[in-house]
């Protein structure tokens, strides 16, 4: 018996991969399901929980108006700050491709707010460059503009102040662009150059359609990222989402619910009804992608 | 290609979902119990002297300067007492209700809980705390000095989930030199709002502003106490004033301060952590600043100027002015040592050494005794504090009954609604008729 376990091949597979497994079902399986349970129910922590049915749902959509703020806060975060950074990354990358002398130094240093950015220190830092007496004003001083407005105090600015900190750290988009513009043979642009294309030109017409599966796959994770956005909001508006509830993303939302107020059961709903819409945005950029991604190998589609 | 990437991204998305929503579960609870060295004792026939070693969970709140006299007490505590070890967990107020509730679910409270009276109902009625009065029966927290009034401020019904570890009382903290600097008048302590109003445009200008904010939660059922009105129902279940007129009297009152620039900016406002070496009087910016007493002591060691304190206007009103307990400790009904925890909470309240440790940071202390023996070795500033306490205790009331389960949403959203009004987004009366609605909507869930 022993020794025919012992020449069974898939024992040791299965040893190995033990650890994965048992750590998937105990810390991503059972987590996942037990909020799927508790999303039906009224739980506060202090109680067992008991079973409520839709109600978490249906309160969500149809008595809460603070949900439907936080969520219009949200779409308005992504929206506006996805693009931004993808261009920017796209922009620095480009230049960043240049043959030049220490180019490398180059590629750190602006690869570094990401590296740092997405800890509380920087989420800090923030509220300083962007306080009544922070860096942004005294620029603005500068060039005569005498303002003491604190931009994280404003409800009309607060929210494009953490716009900006997203936009910021674009590192990670820029350097998976970056490999992308390594990947693209310079025989095409130097045969444009020949045709008499000009460099606005040889970007839209050869650069762009070269590196959509990259755009695709960047604007595919930041999407997905920007959704998910917690710390900079938390630590900026001090965890209320002030002021009047302009940078209350979703994900602060459901964590004052879990708690400030201690309802787990509505905290999980609220979870999974994110999870369900982040999953319909990534599969409609799925679908629109067949209009603009360009792959080379046609076979793989 | 394709495929693997969408399978991908799915998981990565489903997984950093899920570990948001769910990965609450029980934090710190492997905690090693930390056995004390205990010193070895030689073979006596004596068996009580032989206590078992024990380890005391205690979590408080408080600013840097709490923590460290507090690790003091602790160690004090330790070495007349060598058998028990104290683990000590301390966070600002907003992280100690955090840490404490996934700890709730995983049944693994700490022994002692700084008790705060807008939670006092959620843990005590929810079975998370024990009923201290066995305790207080059989003395192993000796209430021999202390006054029934005092300790009754930790009652749900008949049961003492909370031990008052000592009483404040509202105030207002009076600039004082500002004042007469700027050519007003200081106040005497019948004072009413429209004095405080009238101080206004006289500061202005200076350049100065009234204070940076009242605390909405606090002042505005103050306010609703003068009128002899209740912010909730006695049964929790609904707010406990009928009529509008009062929020609309008082946030009219409120938004003529900040429209006419009394006040600190709202975005300014929002930058505050809080503390008092950000506050806008102990800047010098602001003539006042209004909160509890216990409180007065590090503005004036921080503005490092005296001031002056005057009671809250209104405060004759229906003998509005009350003393509360600025904080309790509790014991958690999980707690293995509740014996051992009593009686950290009787040396706490009752030893002089202690006390002279903790010097009134945390309240005016409930023991007679306690107060006696510290009154020679105060400052002349906690004097004042002292001084002010012990007149409230003359002229006041019995304070409401604490907050239902729900108050801690009810209180935001007074805030919420307060900026509203103030950034005119919302009509004052608006703002009443919403406040009321959206406020007994949450109460409502206290219906049984």
């Amino acid at each position: 018996m022993l020794s025919k376990l012992k020449d069974n091949n898939h024992v040791v597979g299965y040893v190995f991969s033990a650890p994965f497994i048992i750590g998937f079902l105990v810390f991503i399986l059972y987590p996942i399901l037990s909020s799927l349970y508790y999303s039906f129910t009224d739980y506060n922590l202090f109680q067992s929980p008991s079973w409520v049915g839709m109600a978490n749902y249906e309160k969500m959509f149809t008595d809460d108006e603070k949900y439907w703020k936080s969520v219009f806060v949200t779409l308005n975060y992504v929206i506006a700050s996805v693009p931004l950074r993808l261009a920017f990354a796209l922009m620095v990358a480009l230049l960043l491709n240049k043959t030049i002398g220490g180019i490398g130094l180059y590629r750190s240093a602006y690869y570094l707010p990401s590296l740092i950015g997405g800890s509380v220190a920087v989420s800090i830092l923030w509220t300083q460059v962007f306080g009544d007496q922070g860096l942004v004003n005294s620029a603005l001083g500068v060039f005569g503009i005498d303002t003491d407005t604190s931009w994280i105090g404003n409800p009309d600015t607060a929210l494009w102040t953490l716009i900006t900190l997203s936009v910021w750290q674009f590192g990670s988009s820029m350097l998976i662009f970056l490999a992308g513009l390594k990947n693209i043979p310079k025989d095409y642009y130097e045969a444009a150059s020949v045709d008499g294309a000009n460099a606005v030109r040889r970007f839209f017409k050869i650069t762009l359609p070269l590196l959509s599966p990259i755009i695709l796959f960047n604007l595919i994770l930041q999407t997905i990222s920007a959704f998910l956005t917690f710390t900079p909001a938390y630590i900026v508006s001090r965890g209320e989402g002030g002021p009047l509830d302009s940078t209350l993303l979703y994900s602060l939302y459901l964590y004052k619910r879990a708690f400030q107020f201690y309802e787990m059961g509505y905290a999980a709903a609220m979870a999974w009804v994110m999870l369900i819409v982040v999953g319909i945005i990534t599969l409609v950029i799925f679908q629109t992608s067949k209009l603009w991604v360009h792959y080379e190998s046609k076979g793989e589609r | 290609m394709k495929r693997v990437l969408t399978i991908l991204l799915t998981l990565a998305l489903s997984v950093s979902l899920a570990a948001c929503a769910g990965g609450n579960g029980n934090k710190g609870a492997g905690n090693a119990t930390n056995a004390p060295s205990e010193p070895v004792k030689t073979e006596t026939p004596t068996t009580d002297d032989k206590k078992e070693p024990v380890t005391l969970k205690i979590a408080w709140w408080g600013g840097q300067s709490r923590h460290d006299y507090t690790l003091k007490v602790i160690e004090l505590y330790e070495s007349l007492n060598p058998h028990v070890t104290i683990e000590p967990e301390y966070a600002s107020f907003d992280d100690h209700w955090k840490k404490l509730a996934p700890k709730v679910a995983a049944n693994n409270l700490p022994d002692i809980i700084q008790m705060d009276i807008s939670y006092l109902s959620q843990y005590g009625s929810l079975g998370q705390l024990e009923d201290l009065t066995p305790y207080t029966q059989n003395g192993a927290i000796d209430i021999s000095n202390i006054s029934e009034a005092a300790i009754s401020g930790g009652k749900i019904g008949n049961e003492l989930f909370a031990f008052n570890l000592g009483s404040n009382a509202l105030l207002s903290v009076i600039d004082k030199d500002m004042l007469e600097k700027a050519g007003g008048t200081m106040p005497t302590q019948d004072w009413t709002w429209d004095d405080f109003t009238a101080l206004g445009p006289v500061l202005k200008a200076q350049g100065k502003i009234l204070t940076q904010d009242l605390r909405h939660d606090v002042f505005f059922p103050f306010y609703l106490r003068g009128k002899n009105q209740l912010m909730y129902a006695a049964d929790g279940t609904s707010l406990g004033y009928d009529d509008d007129k009062y929020f609309i009297d008082f946030y009219n009152m409120y938004k003529g301060w900040y429209d006419n620039g009394n006040l600190l900016s709202l975005d300014k406002l929002a930058q505050k952590k809080g503390t008092p070496e950000d506050g806008e009087l102990e800047l010098g910016n602001a003539v006042s600043t209004w909160g509890w007493s216990n409180q007065y002591i590090l503005s004036s060691t921080v503005a490092k100027r005296p001031f002056e304190i005057l009671p809250v206007p209104g405060w004759n009103e229906n003998k509005a002015l009350f003393l509360k307990p600025s904080m309790y400790f509790s014991i958690s009904k999980n707690s293995k040592v509740k014996d051992e925890a009593a009686k950290f909470i009787s040396f706490w309240v009752n030893d002089v050494e202690a006390n002279k440790i903790i010097m009134g940071e945390r309240g005016v202390p409930v023991s007679s005794a306690v107060k006696e023996a510290l009154k020679p070795l105060l400052t002349p500033e906690q004097t004042k504090v002292f001084d002010y306490v012990a007149w409230a205790e003359q002229n006041s009331s019995q304070m409401n009954p604490p907050n239902p389960i729900g108050a801690v949403e009810v209180d935001k959203l007074l805030k919420d609604t307060a900026e509203q009004i103030l950034y005119n987004k919302l009509s004052v009366a608006d703002g009443a008729a919403k406040f009321r609605l959206d406020a007994n909507k949450i109460l409502a869930a206290n219906k049984k």
